[in-house]
């Protein structure tokens, strides 16, 4: 739990505005962040920031304002202070055509499951150490850049709905090492994350990196030319292109106002191949688990895609209240995407024996949607992008755009891997809202249209 | 301003006591009032109706060739934030083989203020959503299904010190706005028309320009009748053609494939990590055939009235006007002072004369990168928009952006439109619906056969250009006029 001075600050804050009558939402958000960045084998940028955040959002009928204000919490009169602003401006807010929905905190609730002290106060000297021996054991001809964000988010949150109070607490890392050829220019990479310090290891990223050089080192790269082809998906790419898919089929506003791809569908309607199930689930592992919303609701596991189904719509309290629709615990930045593993084999190259040529695309950089109502996104291959036949990896390949819809990408899915992995898909812009992924080490998906192919990596 | 003297003596006791730890350079930000505003009328109903305040310090520290940077929201803490970056630095430094420097520079003593008339933090928002809601009243019709009107105020003073004895304070105020509405299609597919606020590059920045409707509202019933066009439109069927770029679109094709691959940092390698890198080499400045002689490009500080002009950068560096496309040859990249040390460096010759004065951060707890700040695409002399178009024989119109999607190095793209216009002829003749064009980006620009003149110019605004880890969202400023580009893929195979 947050230290009894700053909680009895908000508190007090939330009874005085209970008092005089004024719906008020408390948010205290406070990370303690580190990052350093390597470029050209040597550390680029190290860096420190400890910030809070209060956030206050006040309802007056119809009528809302927020204001955050990030500084140094001095005491009653900076909380009064946010809390004043936010309410003159409800006061003479438009009103909305519907009743806005209050946070209202469900239960107390006091998490901190994944947090880990070791990762909050990690020495920096650890990360340049473990950078050094990636460096120091793959070779210094290569040019080597990274970065490693860790740190510790505290949220905070009350409101005048009731006196229940929620408080997270947790650690969340992510690490990244870029090897790249200093004249062929291809670039391989390795990414780990966790919340613990000591998820990140030298070792996985020297097998990593070093298990490719031989066919990197050996083999001129290919160009693909555009088409019909069958990927052999990476976690990152998996995670960032479902991720997307939920983004504007899965959400109960994409849906309500017609702009997602599962416009026109219902519940039940089949999207993806029936290897493919999806949960959002805040209790699973290998993602950053976040037990209530920014609404104050308990989260719970909620199906989104069930055997290739759509299982249900989030509805965060904006979307819920202006739709008449219930809450699904969604009020947040992310979700805790949970991909189900499949029954494929253990090695991913056992998957694609037989399937002649097969791209090997671990992930895909800088997606977008060239058209959100027919879920289509397009995004290109980047770091350790292979072509393989029948299961053997045979050259690199050049950077490769796919531009396809979600609906073809996962619905001739010819094999998941039985193992699932954590992918980091944290933001760091504004402030630190980590986000990770439950998904399988790999998916096979068939007749995924390749649309251009550059004449370098 | 009695914190603000307090601070500044602060920061100069300490940017001493950093000299005495053994420091190269050092310097700090003070931002004494960061404030931004942002209020959303969707469908009607205010949405967002947001302000945030923030102060604190960033603190840079160079030591052993390795940066230290920390940030903190308490004035009382200024020192610890100065031996946090010195400490951050030192551990940096054990793991370097590229020292970076600063190098020495004359101090400054300067300030800069946008020009502005009326402080948008000053009007009432009663009035700002009055303006808001008259617009959405002009939007509303039966058969558009969404519309968002959007504005955006930032304001922030800052004061600026470091090691070479500057001292720089800096007051910069940006205006934006945005209109978009959408309507559901023939096919039941959502379409979209919108319109951002823009400049003339002349004038001033406040809460004025939205006082012009030519720069934004005036153009909400050229908006809904473009797509109720849209609606029952054709759609734009796959084939190589020209494209013709308004500067609705065409800045961002700017931005995306000459502002990022020219940034010094992803030349150098620094953001290969996430952002990516750039098939621009150092080998590239002098020589390398960007695109056909009718492009010259500029990064222009000095255009009056946009984001990109702040007047000191944070490495306290004046901006510039210079070029760095002429003729069609790359001739300079966006830089800052350490990355044109190391580029000289590295390249064992002087590749680069200077800083372009590009070094900036978005908040006070982010460390300053190589951003863009204007960069323009000059007025040419092939006419106004429908010489233009009277001299393409088959082509597309493009306006806006929906979807945009770069290679990691900047060489090949993917855009998607909200309108093509088809031009057969020399005469538009229809309206296409969901059109996209790919391309690689040299073969592009190479195939530029015509630049409007100053009457097509206008200086488009950039409020969310992201970059770097800590991920940082910075303001920009592009002008451009309108611009065709010859034997493009366009649309999708089937």
């Amino acid at each position: 739990m947050l230290e009894q001075e700053t909680r009895e600050l908000l508190l007090s804050a939330r009874d005085r505005a209970a008092a005089s009558g004024v719906r008020a939402t408390f948010v205290l958000h406070r990370e303690k962040s580190h990052l350093m960045r390597i470029g050209n084998n040597s550390v680029s940028l190290n860096t420190s920031e400890e910030l809070t955040r209060l956030d206050v959002r006040v309802i007056d009928g119809r009528r809302e304002g927020t204001h955050t204000s990030l500084g140094h919490l001095t005491g009653r009169e900076y909380v009064d202070e946010a809390l004043a602003i936010a309410a003159a401006k409800a006061k003479v807010a438009v009103p909305k055509d519907y009743e806005p929905i209050q946070e209202c905190v469900e239960e107390n609730i006091d998490e901190a499951d994944q947090d880990d002290p070791a990762l909050a106060g990690l020495d920096p000297s650890v990360k340049s150490g473990i950078y050094a021996e990636v460096i120091d054991a793959l070779g210094k001809n290569y040019n080597f850049s990274g970065s490693w964000s860790s740190g510790r988010t505290e949220i905070y949150l009350v409101s005048t709905c009731n006196s229940n109070e929620a408080c997270h607490s947790g650690t969340d890392q992510r690490f990244t090492v870029v090897l790249k050829h200093p004249e062929k220019k291809w670039e391989l990479q390795n990414e780990q994350t966790g919340w613990k310090a000591v998820d990140v290891k030298a070792d996985e990223a020297i097998s990593a990196l070093g298990s490719l050089l031989p066919v990197y080192e050996g083999t001129a790269g290919v160009r693909n030319e555009p088409g019909l082809y069958t990927l052999l998906l990476g976690p990152a790419a998996v995670a960032e292109l479902m991720l997307y898919a939920l983004w504007t089929g899965a959400q109960g506003r994409m849906y309500e106002e017609k702009i997602g791809w599962t416009a026109g569908m219902k519940i039940g309607d089949r999207v993806f191949s029936e290897s493919i199930s999806v949960v959002d689930d805040p209790g699973d592992d290998l993602t950053f688990r976040f037990g209530f919303d920014r609404a104050g609701r308990r989260r719970r596991p909620f199906p989104v895609i069930d055997g290739g189904n759509l299982a249900g719509l989030m509805y965060d309290l904006g979307t819920a209240a202006k739709y008449g629709r219930a809450q699904t615990g969604h009020t947040l930045e992310s979700t805790s995407m949970s991909i189900a593993a499949g029954n494929g084999p253990e090695n991913p190259m056992d998957a694609i024996k037989g399937l002649g040529k097969v791209l090997v695309i671990p992930a895909l950089h800088y997606m977008n949607l060239p058209n959100m109502s027919k879920g289509i996104i397009t995004g290109s291959s980047r770091f350790c992008a292979t072509i393989a036949m029948d299961g053997v990896v045979t050259a690199p390949i050049f950077s490769t755009r796919l531009t396809d819809s979600f609906r073809n990408i996962f619905g001739d899915v010819a094999a998941v891997s039985p193992r699932r992995v954590s992918v980091n898909l944290s933001s760091t812009y504004g402030r630190r809202a980590p986000v990770a992924a439950g998904v399988p080490s790999y998916m096979v998906c068939r007749n995924v249209r390749m649309t251009d192919c550059a004449d370098s990596f | 301003m009695e914190l603000l003297e307090r601070m500044k003596a602060g920061i100069s006791r300490n940017i001493s006591r950093m000299a005495g730890e053994g420091a190269e350079y050092s310097d700090a930000r003070f931002f004494a009032d960061d404030r931004s505003e942002n209020l959303v009328l969707y469908d009607g109903n205010l949405e967002a109706n947001d302000t945030t305040f923030q102060t604190g310090t960033g603190v840079r520290v160079l030591w052993g060739g390795a940066w230290g940077f920390s940030a903190s929201s308490d004035p009382d803490k200024l020192d610890a934030c100065f031996d946090q970056a010195l400490a951050n630095a030192r551990t940096a430094s054990r793991l370097v083989s590229v020292p970076l420097r600063m190098g020495r520079a004359a101090p400054i003593h300067g300030s800069y203020s946008s020009p502005v008339v009326t402080d948008p933090f000053s009007v009432p928002l009663e009035e700002k959503l009055e303006f808001l809601m008259g617009i959405d009243k002009a939007l509303k019709e039966d058969w558009i299904a969404r519309r968002a009107i959007a504005a955006g105020f930032m304001r922030r003073t800052v004061l600026f010190m470091n090691s070479d004895g500057s001292e720089i304070v800096k007051n910069t105020t940006n205006v934006f706005a945005d209109m978009i509405i959408m309507a559901l299609d023939v096919d039941g597919m959502m379409q979209r028309r919108s319109m951002t606020l823009f400049t003339t590059g002349r004038g001033t920045r406040g809460w004025e320009m939205l006082c012009v409707p030519e720069l934004f509202c005036g153009h909400a019933d050229r908006i809904k009748s473009e797509l109720s066009a849209l609606l029952s439109a054709d759609r734009l069927e796959y084939g190589r053609r020209s494209v013709i770029l308004l500067p609705g679109q065409g800045h961002l094709q700017v931005h995306e494939t000459i502002g990022h691959p020219l940034e010094l940092d992803r030349i150098l390698g620094y953001e290969l990590s996430f952002a990516g890198g750039s098939f621009v080499t150092l080998d590239s400045i002098g020589s390398l055939k960007y695109g056909s002689e009718k492009l010259s490009v500029s990064s222009y500080g000095g255009i009056e009235n946009s984001p990109g002009t702040f007047g000191y950068d944070d490495d306290g560096t004046p901006e510039k006007d210079y070029r760095l496309i002429d003729k069609g040859i790359l001739v300079n990249v966006l830089s800052s002072r350490a990355m044109v040390n190391e580029a000289n460096d590295r390249a064992g010759r002087t590749v680069l004369a200077g800083s372009g004065g590009a070094a900036r951060a978005t908040a006070f707890y982010r460390a300053p990168i190589d951003r863009m700040t204007n960069v323009n695409i000059l007025p040419g002399s092939d006419g106004s928009l429908e010489d233009i178009v009277s001299s393409t024989k088959n082509g597309l119109l493009l306006d806006n952006p929906t979807s945009w999607s770069i290679g990691s190095n900047r060489e090949h793209f993917h855009f998607g439109c909200e309108i093509a216009w088809e031009i057969i002829d020399g005469r538009r003749t229809r309206i296409l619906r969901n059109p996209t064009y790919q391309g690689h980006t040299l073969e592009f620009y190479n195939s530029l056969s015509a630049v409007g003149d100053e009457s097509t110019w206008v200086v488009c605004q950039v409020d969310n250009c992201g970059k770097g880890e800590p991920n940082q969202v910075m303001q920009l400023g592009h002008g451009v006029p309108v611009v065709r580009f010859d034997d493009v893929i366009t649309g999708e195979r089937s």
